[in-house]
């Protein structure tokens, strides 16, 4: 087991030939995303909050980076994203600061902390890394990941799905969604930006009448893949992972045309504490090699340079992702209880 | 006025550790505005029916069983009692997740057999899941109450015509009334407080409404809410505190030997809730190993969760023995006791942000193994309180009098003789505290160490993502090292039997 996470850090950052996959980002990377070998080595000790599980494949990238950097002393603390936001924001107020990175799973968290004042502003060299829809000043967007349709493929062809999220309930098709998931509610929060209270809220409705409930987005796509419903509503990464373990599953991803449906969501670092540190640990992340490592075994949507996008993705250029600034996803509150309204929580 | 016993003060002492965290439940829930949504009505509903209907469930199943394993001669006993105990050694939410997963169409069982076999859901499903890893805590309170009973009466009542089965239910149950309340109180806490085996399922209950305002950052709102559901907990330990006891002598208890297809019968009849209970998640596990492969486990999680457990576990036991005491020797003392319970009837996260907050008033214990212990130690301490208490509640009181007029100090008397005859209550108390903190995980992940990663966080780390095939390694880990716990659990029945035989 140790030598698999060995071999995992080897083919990360060291010997680049070893992974073909690597290599050929490497070749056709674009100019601007940074390769781990222009950094500066780290030195000293940092403290993160790591707001994901994740199944050891963040903990192959931190592992590579403690490797690179022998003089470099990271301690990592694991939780629920709004459990960790939680305590980052009690620490504060009693005067105990141990934290000195957040790295959460949605942009809400990153939303209550920065709303807390605790957020501090970052390099703007480091900011001008990623595209430009994704640049923040007091946080850096590591991942995006995309709201998508997972669909049955026996059940259904892609034709039928409405391109439109406001037509779904319409549409005649038995859907599930996982209305406490974190995702969901941002996704919501987009459609209330996007189309207005009123709206969302009808929409909400009509979709309660129609939709099955599940506990997570995992949960909706394995019972979109047994046939339980038609369509699902989930981030994209959960059924490209179920394809990997499942490469015959039933299920497909099809996705809607500018609006709430096809949001681009991050997750997010930031900084807690001033000094070069974090904003350089943060700058290992954004790196070729991250990006692509992450993108490539853990499906999510790279945010720097021209770094290919996850296998069984299309490219964001080819999808028509809605425009909403993602700091704006934080304000939950008036979402959740439109929500409430409707009957859907 | 009348002295106060001993135990008192530092029963007092503990009870108001234990509210601390209510304490500050109240604080944060001040900021909330909204105080009872029309809508949690039906969630309060479905709450009430889910625990019912567990301890109802629990009860059913743990009696029996209690019955057969301590009042029938059975060939290798210990094996079928440890058997029968065993899904103590199962979180909730792995059997949950494995149903969720083997039934319904399109799953394991289907994929195996093709045979379509009904989805797990809802309340029925949910029940009788919560039902199948609660039981033991039945079927151990029930059997600790049995075996301190003496078959005199039974005998009696057979010699006087009455049929073996009319007697165990007139004259065996109602004395073990306790021990079945205290197990079916455990359940329909546990019933109450479990996020994760409703979710997975599929049905609202109050601790999922908690939940999802907690992670939409309404901390006040879900504070606001845990400290209703702590109402309903409350109500629940008033309900139990009404069934009375009985003191009764000690002696030999009953010993039934049935034929040979009366024994198959009976050991037939455990089947299911064995095939239930434990193979089929087992089975799960191994077919995703066998699958999946381990994934980059490591050896050192283990430990971790071993290591803080029997922390938990010992400092349990010490902090329960005055509390228990002071149940037993009057009224106030019993106050105390039940203030103790409060914790195993909130929802895990609640209480590990709460002790956060706790933490935070006392920076060198902020994010030590010492507070994590103290967090499991106020979570499960009802476990070990209960089991010593039921044990206890059974010592003839005379024989401490002996003891005393014979020349024993108060101290000695305890040392010599209510200790030993508790022993068997220490042990299962310390086992069942150790189970729990094992499979523990919002206040672990909270208050543990920076970088303390145990069997259970590491599972819940696999399974968010996604990669639930590398659930099975620390899945099948986390149930071999509480097998142990449960071993030497019976291993300490073991020495008492030994003793009165």
């Amino acid at each position: 087991m140790q030598r698999r996470t060995f071999l995992h850090s080897m083919a990360l950052f060291g010997a680049l030939g070893v992974c073909p996959s690597l290599l050929a980002n490497s070749v056709s990377g674009s100019a601007n995303a940074i390769s781990v070998e222009q950094l500066p080595e780290l030195k000293g000790e940092l403290t993160l909050y790591l707001g994901r599980g994740e199944g050891g494949l963040y903990e192959d990238v931190l592992n590579a980076i403690k490797k690179r950097n022998p003089s470099f002393k990271l301690n990592i603390r694991r939780g629920p994203t709004a459990a960790l936001a939680n305590a980052i924001v009690a620490e504060a107020k009693a005067g105990v600061r141990r934290a000195d990175l957040f790295w959460a799973v949605d942009s809400g968290a990153i939303g209550l902390v920065s709303g807390a004042g605790l957020a501090q502003s970052l390099p703007k060299d480091l900011i001008s890394q990623l595209k430009p829809e994704f640049q923040f000043s007091n946080w850096i967007p590591v991942t995006g990941r995309i709201r998508t349709l997972p669909y049955n493929t026996e059940r259904l062809s892609a034709d039928k799905i409405p391109d439109n999220i406001m037509e779904l309930p319409e549409s005649g098709l038995s859907i599930g969604w996982a209305p406490a998931y974190a995702s969901f509610q941002s996704f919501v929060t987009a459609m209330r930006l996007i189309a207005g209270e009123n709206a969302t809220a009808d929409w909400l409705k009509r979709m309660n009448d129609k939709a099955t409930r599940y506990a997570g987005e995992l949960g909706v796509v394995m019972a979109v893949e047994r046939g339980e419903v038609d369509l699902g509503l989930a981030n994209h990464y959960y059924t490209l992972r179920l394809k990997s373990g499942k490469p015959n599953a039933r299920v497909n991803l099809a996705f809607t045309q500018n609006d709430a449906g096809c949001l681009v969501n991050a997750s997010g670092i930031v900084a807690l504490k001033e000094g070069d540190l974090a904003a350089n640990f943060i700058r290992y992340l954004l790196t070729q090699e991250v990006q692509s490592y992450l993108a490539s075994e853990a499906y999510e949507i790279p945010l720097v340079g021209n770094v290919a996008p996850p296998k069984g993705l299309p490219t964001l250029d080819t999808i028509s992702p809605p425009k909403v600034d993602l700091t704006k996803l934080a304000d939950l509150r008036p979402t959740l209880s439109l929500m409430r309204k409707a009957g859907v929580l | 006025m009348t002295r106060w016993p001993r135990s008192y003060p530092f029963a007092l002492i503990i009870a108001l550790i234990a509210l601390i965290p209510v304490a500050v439940l109240a604080t944060l829930a001040t900021d909330s505005a909204d105080m009872f949504d029309s809508r949690n009505l039906q969630v309060l509903n479905n709450t009430l029916l889910l625990m019912l209907l567990t301890a109802f469930g629990s009860i059913v199943i743990g009696v029996p069983l209690a019955i057969l394993t301590t009042y029938v001669y059975l060939p290798w006993r210990r094996f079928w009692v440890v058997l029968l105990a065993a899904p103590l050694a199962l979180p909730s939410y792995l059997g949950a997740f494995t149903f969720y997963a083997a039934f319904g169409p399109g799953g394991e069982l289907e994929t195996i057999s093709g045979i379509t076999t009904p989805r797990f859901n809802g309340l029925i499903g949910t029940a009788i899941v919560m039902a199948l890893y609660t039981y033991p805590f039945v079927l151990l309170t029930t059997r600790a109450s049995l075996a301190s009973l003496d078959a005199g009466q039974v005998n009696a009542a057979r010699t006087l015509g009455l049929s073996l089965f009319r007697s165990i239910i007139l004259v065996v149950l109602p004395r073990i009334k306790n021990g079945i309340a205290a197990g079916s109180l455990l359940a329909a806490l546990y019933a109450l407080s479990d996020f994760g085996t409703p979710a997975i399922m599929n049905f609202d209950t109050f601790t999922r409404v908690i939940y999802v305002e907690y992670n939409a950052f309404g901390l006040s709102q879900a504070a606001m809410l845990s400290l209703q559901l702590m109402v309903i907990v409350g109500l629940v330990l008033i309900l139990e505190s009404r069934v009375k006891g009985t003191q009764e002598q000690p002696g030999r208890h009953l010993m039934l030997w049935p034929g040979k297809w009366q024994l198959g019968l009976m050991l037939a009849s455990t089947l299911p809730v064995v095939l239930m209970a434990i193979f089929l998640p087992l089975t799960i596990f191994f077919l995703w190993l066998w699958r999946d492969g381990s994934g980059n486990f490591e050896i050192t999680y283990a430990w971790n969760s071993a290591h803080a457990s029997i922390l938990a576990a010992i400092f349990a036991v010490v902090v329960a023995l005055p509390v228990a005491y002071a149940a037993i020797q009057g009224k106030a003392g019993r106050i105390m006791e039940r203030i103790t319970y409060i914790g195993f009837g909130v929802p895990g996260i609640v209480m590990g942000t709460a002790l956060v907050y706790v933490g935070l008033k006392l920076p060198f214990l902020y994010q030590t193994l010492g507070l994590l212990v103290l967090a499991y130690v106020l979570r499960f301490l009802p476990l070990a309180v209960g089991t010593i208490r039921s044990t206890s509640e059974g010592i003839d009181s005379s024989l401490v009098n002996a003891a005393r007029v014979l020349g024993a100090s108060p101290n000695e008397a305890f040392k010599r003789v209510t200790l030993p005859l508790t022993m068997r209550g220490l042990v299962a108390g310390a086992a069942l505290v150790f189970l729990e903190a094992m499979r523990e995980l919002p206040a672990t992940l909270l208050l543990g160490p920076t970088g303390f990663e145990t069997l259970a966080t590491y599972l819940w780390r696999v399974y968010e993502a996604g990669y639930f095939g590398m659930a099975a390694v620390p899945g099948l880990l986390l149930i071999l090292i509480s097998g142990l716990g449960l071993a030497l659990m019976f291993s300490g029945e073991k020495w008492n039997e030994l003793k009165q035989l």
